[in-house]
């Protein structure tokens, strides 16, 4: 062979040879559209999903650092700091401010500061940003000042920079986020942890995917290599061209992809900024995510990869090929290693491997254990069409191994994300209505009195028809039967029916009713679980200055929220009690807003009120969530519509290939219809039992990300809801694609007989 | 209260005006307030005053600032010339007899603020670092029995003989923990300790530690650097330093090779400066040096910053120039100043520090 390739000049390889290898795609232009689709496609699902993921993680790493821009150091034995403990970080060389919180006996809340002390925080950061507002009581004073002042409540919190970490502190001090408004950060981040985590799961999809288009227009070209090959065209000289073809094709069809992608999650975006900007008042929207390189050159490996993965492997086939029960057995094995690891690991790194295990495992042991059960169904059966059916199942399972595995993966994955959107929907619109409860939420000035807007409230119930209000009082309080561990404390009065429509993870008989007649309390969910507290449980508390009991009426969701927390009747807070914040929520009715503020300006002596538009912030905020949702159920919808259209594809192929051979039924006496019929079940059995199989790995993969991943990576857990309707709907779908295939068969029947020949250019002789 | 928290805010409106003028370098600091009422209960240094020790080696909260400063002419284990300086400030913003117990901490007193800076020099870099601290917390202080002074964890200690010093101190990309030998008394500066800063008499008390032996390692951008060389301890109080017009002051503090020492400074104004310094022989007692016996004469600028000197003192036979290495040595704390090593040359070679304020640029 050696001596033939001098037949021909050396244009032949320059010219021809191309020419030769691209013919196939002229006699195939779907084939090459449908590789290039793939190859579009799947670079624009997975680089929408992770253009979104680091648009919106950017953007609520942005929002905590607005809404908790500071943190501060704690004593791990909850223990309130002292001057001693202030002296000991900085003799150790940690940059901590004091931030002395007084409530003097009359007049409003003072905030102690030293500015001398701030220094180390350099200009412009977090909390030097408090230091450019003149020390003039209002509210802020030198800590000499505020430490001087009689008062009836005074707290010292250590404010530290956003640099300090956790290791910079001597034993006994922990950090912790300082906010003067609740943390709302760990919600979204879960969301989006989980998001990535799919984004994941895409790409592999779909390099599945693609190796499977991608090996059956390798298989149809068998017959072409082979006539290169004896003009004298070495192996090594056509995979060289293959490989110049994939990366070329791949190139031009990787750039429009990126480019679809962005523009996908463009459009959502902005939407996910503006609710972020209205949630917070502040301007959080981080703008675009990573730039073209990183998705052009992922998506550049994943096809190269997945095509020419076969070609590389090709040279090592024979020492890889392993016999059946081997690879049965070391698939089984890779499954259980990955569903044990995943039960025990210790953390998210674990997690993700074992995930990858189990879907390895799983990919490898399905179109076996399909082809497996076939035959055993086979054996069994004693109707000949059965039997016959059941085998021909069997080399399908075998043939189709690439896209029916996409197909299980693309159906769990979609499984999976229908349960967890649902859920992450359920919760982000319960934590809306905790968060922005009534339509309008007014902040008491400092200095104002916002009991005295509550008496003109309540002297306003009878005349204005729809009013719904409450003071909100937040603060903080000691729980003495947990070592005096500090508790934030939510008090709010009246508890009206604003408050009632929250949901309630456990509660008494009449919690709310209780609640109103000050008898008891509520606690948040996270601090139920810390210290294993539930309904009619008794509540040990050191309010202001004064102890304090209260039965547990309610549990109530947190969110993510890691502080624990105290709902309480407002009316029940001794005047001791250090008010941090104070707020009116109200729902104005009829007459609008506009009276309430006026009224309230005028009690509270001051010209402009802070008030912030709830109602339309819900609004809006439930819309772009609404979008951010339906846009990942479209993404993977989409990623489950590639994979059925490359079933379909490979599905359709791979029939007519063996049309001749399902013609001989006709031969052996069965009607065309009859046949037809044989088709429809064989084809409704494959895709039926794929989605069958999908089903656990689907809740699997569900149970993993709200109960594995989440805790590990934030340390609370989603309630894990399972959705057995879609189940149905997926298995439908599935059993749509079946009858697609059918569908298609049955032309393929009625058209003329196709050369036997051809049923070997797929990738064997099988019968 | 309010005239407290004036002068703690002034001290940090400083620093933002710095930038802009001449004026206020941190030897401005002194005059913040002079005419006020309270200026009548610091006590101010004079001729007559002498210096006790060990009790000078602690601080003096009835006078109004005073500091402890250490320069190090240093090489590391290749030769290498290495410069490095601590330096801990006390402003008082009320007097505070001696007698009088320091104010409780749980009142978060603000009788004074500490500054401390810390800075090292090598291959024509300038690492640098400030710290604040209010005092009468324990997070900044001094003592003289046994000798400390802190502010956070830049700390300087001496044993119980007071005869072995160790000193700690970091900063972003620098750090240095050194072992100070104090061989040799207390030098005494101006007349008896009293050094005058002016002719109409304002002027501190001041004394200095001049042969220093030190060792131990400096620790640049993660590259541990072992060091030996000298060093210059001084020690300086006052409640009025500077008179009003005074611009800054040039200082400087010269090991030469021959054994001898010298201690110089000039203090600028409109009118003309004063000069005055302490020449201190290898073998002998130190000498006051007058306005008229010494002379100090700029020779090369950079930057605004003059950093070539002609240092004469005609009657010892002394006709120096001192050179600051390549680079810039600006100390840009809240009050920016110039502090860098120099090489000595001309009728001596030898090497020391220098210390520039209240220079435009600055």
């Amino acid at each position: 062979m050696k001596g033939l390739p001098s037949l021909f000049p050396p244009t032949f390889h320059t010219f021809f040879l191309p020419g030769g290898l691209l013919s196939h795609y002229r006699r195939h232009p779907l084939q090459l559209l449908a590789l290039a689709a793939m190859i579009v496609i799947a670079t624009m699902l997975w680089t929408g999903v992770n253009h979104l993921t680091s648009q919106a993680r950017a953007s609520l790493n942005q929002s905590e650092q607005a809404v908790a821009e500071r943190q501060q150091v704690v004593r791990n034995d909850g223990r309130a700091l002292a001057i001693d403990d202030f002296v000991a970080l900085r003799l150790a060389g940690v940059c901590v401010m004091p931030w002395l919180e007084v409530t003097p006996e009359t007049g409003s809340r003072l905030v102690g500061i030293d500015p001398l002390a701030a220094h180390c925080f350099g200009a412009g950061t977090g909390a030097s940003q408090a230091l450019d507002q003149p020390l003039d009581g209002k509210p802020f004073v030198d800590v000499y000042a505020a430490a001087g002042v009689s008062a009836r409540e005074s707290r010292l919190y250590l404010l530290t920079p956003e640099a300090t970490q956790a290791t910079d502190l001597p034993g006994g001090y922990s950090l912790k986020t300082f906010a003067t408004s609740p943390d709302t950060g760990e919600l979204g981040d879960s969301f989006l942890l989980n998001l990535e985590a799919l984004g994941v799961l895409v790409l592999l999809i779909t390099a599945l995917l693609l190796r499977a288009v991608y090996l059956l227009g390798l298989a149809q070209r068998r017959a072409s290599f082979v006539l290169l090959h004896r003009f004298g065209v070495s192996p090594e000289q056509v995979q060289r061209w293959l490989v110049l073809e994939i990366l070329v094709l791949a190139l031009v069809c990787v750039v429009p992809g990126v480019w679809l992608g962005r523009w996908l999650a463009a459009g959502l975006g902005g939407g996910f900024g503006q609710a972020l900007d209205g949630l917070f008042d502040i301007p959080l929207y981080a703008g675009q995510g990573h730039g073209w390189i990183t998705p052009v050159l992922v998506m550049l490996a994943v096809v190269v990869l997945a095509c020419l993965g076969d070609l590389i492997l090709l040279r090592f086939r024979g020492r890889l090929s392993l016999p059946v029960p081997v690879r049965a057995g070391l698939a089984t094995a890779l499954l259980v290693a990955g569903l044990v690891l995943a039960w025990l690991g210790p953390s998210l790194a674990w997690v993700f491997g074992a995930v990858a295990l189990v879907f390895a495992g799983a990919g490898w042991l399905t179109p076996a254990a399909v082809a497996h059960l076939a035959y055993w169904c086979a054996d069994r059966s004693q109707v000949p069409l059965a039997r016959w059916r059941y085998r021909e199942l069997a080399v399908l399972a075998r043939q189709l191994t690439l896209p029916l595995v996409a197909l299980q993966f693309a159906l769990a994955m979609v499984l999976s994300v229908q349960a967890l959107v649902t859920t992450f929907e359920d919760t982000f619109d319960r934590w809306l209505g905790q968060r922005l409860e009534a339509a309008y939420y007014i902040e008491v000035p400092a200095g104002a009195d916002g009991r005295k807007a509550a008496e003109w409230l309540t002297s306003q119930q009878a005349s204005i028809p729809g009013l719904q209000w409450h003071r909100v009082v937040r603060g903080q309080a000691q729980l003495a039967n947990a070592g005096s561990l500090q508790v934030d404390v939510f008090a709010v009065s009246p508890v009206g029916s604003l408050m009632r429509a929250w949901a309630l993870v456990e509660a008494a008989d009449q919690p709310w009713e209780t609640l109103a007649s000050g008898e008891g309390g509520m606690i948040n969910e996270q601090l139920a679980r810390r210290q294993r507290l539930e309904v009619g449980d008794s509540l040990q508390l050191i309010v202001g200055d004064q102890p304090q009991a209260f039965s547990v009426l309610g549990v109530y969701p947190d969110y993510g929220r890691p502080v624990g927390e105290v709902l309480l009747n407002a009316e029940t807070l001794p005047e001791t009690f250090n008010i941090r914040f104070e707020s009116i929520s109200v729902s104005p009715g009829e007459p609008g807003i506009a009276p309430v503020t006026d009224a309230l300006q005028r009690i509270w002596g001051v010209n402009a009120l802070t008030v912030r538009d709830n109602g339309t912030i819900r609004e809006l905020a439930t819309g772009v969530f609404d979008q951010t949702f339906a846009l990942t159920r479209a993404m993977t919808l989409l990623t489950l519509i590639l994979a059925a259209s490359a079933l379909l594809m490979m599905g359709w192929v791979f029939f007519s290939t063996r049309a001749w051979y399902f013609r001989l039924l006709v031969v052996w006496g069965m009607s065309q219809r009859e046949v037809a019929d044989q088709l429809q079940r064989l084809a409704l059995l494959l895709t039926g039992g794929i989605a069958v199989l999908a089903l656990p790995l689907g809740i699997w993969l569900t149970w993993v990300l709200v109960h594995r991943i989440n805790p590990l990576a934030f340390g609370w857990s989603l309630p894990m809801a399972v959705y057995p309707a879609f189940w149905l709907e997926l298995c439908i779908l599935s059993l749509a694609i079946g009858l697609s295939i059918a569908a298609l068969m049955r032309r393929q029947l009625g058209s003329p007989a196709v050369a036997p020949a051809s049923a070997s250019a797929l990738t064997g002789d099988e019968r | 209260m309010n005239r407290r928290m004036g002068l703690l805010l002034g001290l940090l409106l400083f620093a933002g005006c710095s930038g802009d003028t001449g004026d206020e370098g941190f030897a401005g600091l002194a005059g913040l307030e002079q005419g006020a009422v309270s200026d009548t209960l610091y006590l101010q240094p004079g001729p007559g005053v002498r210096l006790s020790f060990p009790a000078d080696f602690g601080p003096h909260p009835q006078h109004r600032i005073e500091w402890w400063y250490l320069t190090a002419n240093l090489e590391t284990a290749v030769g290498e010339p290495l410069g490095l300086q601590w330096t801990q400030f006390r402003q008082a913003l009320e007097p505070r007899a001696a007698s009088e117990p320091a104010p409780a901490a749980t009142d978060w007193p603000l009788q004074a603020a500490w500054m401390a800076h810390g800075a090292v020099s090598w291959k024509g870099q300038h690492y640098f670092a400030e710290k604040l601290a209010r005092g009468d917390m324990g997070s900044a202080g001094a003592t003289a029995v046994p000798f400390k002074v802190w502010l956070d964890n830049w700390q300087l200690r001496g044993n119980a003989d007071n005869d072995r010093w160790h000193l700690q101190a970091a900063g972003d990309g620098w750090s240095y923990d050194l072992t100070l030998s104090i061989e040799g008394a207390p030098v005494a500066h101006g007349e008896e300790g009293f050094s005058a800063k002016s002719a109409s008499g304002e002027g501190s008390m001041y004394f200095s530690l001049v042969d220093i032996a030190i060792t131990g390692e400096v620790t640049l951008d993660g590259e541990v650097l072992v060091v030996r060389g000298k060093g210059w301890f001084d020690r300086e109080w006052s409640s009025q330093l500077l008179k009003t017009g005074q611009k800054g002051w040039d200082w400087f503090a010269l090991h030469l090779d021959s054994g001898d020492k010298l201690m110089a400074f000039r203090l600028r104004d409109d009118s003309g400066s004063f000069l005055s310094g302490t020449w201190l022989p290898a073998e002998g007692d130190p000498v006051r040096l007058s306005s008229e016996e010494l002379s100090l004469k700029e020779l090369e600028r950079r930057k605004d910053v003059p950093v070539r000197w002609q240092l004469s003192i005609p009657a010892y036979q002394v006709e120096l120039q001192l050179n600051a290495p390549p680079g810039d040595y600006l100390n840009r704390g809240l009050y920016p100043y110039w502090e860098s090593p120099v090489n000595v040359s001309g009728s001596h070679s030898g090497e020391g520090y220098m210390e520039l304020t209240g220079y435009r640029t600055q």
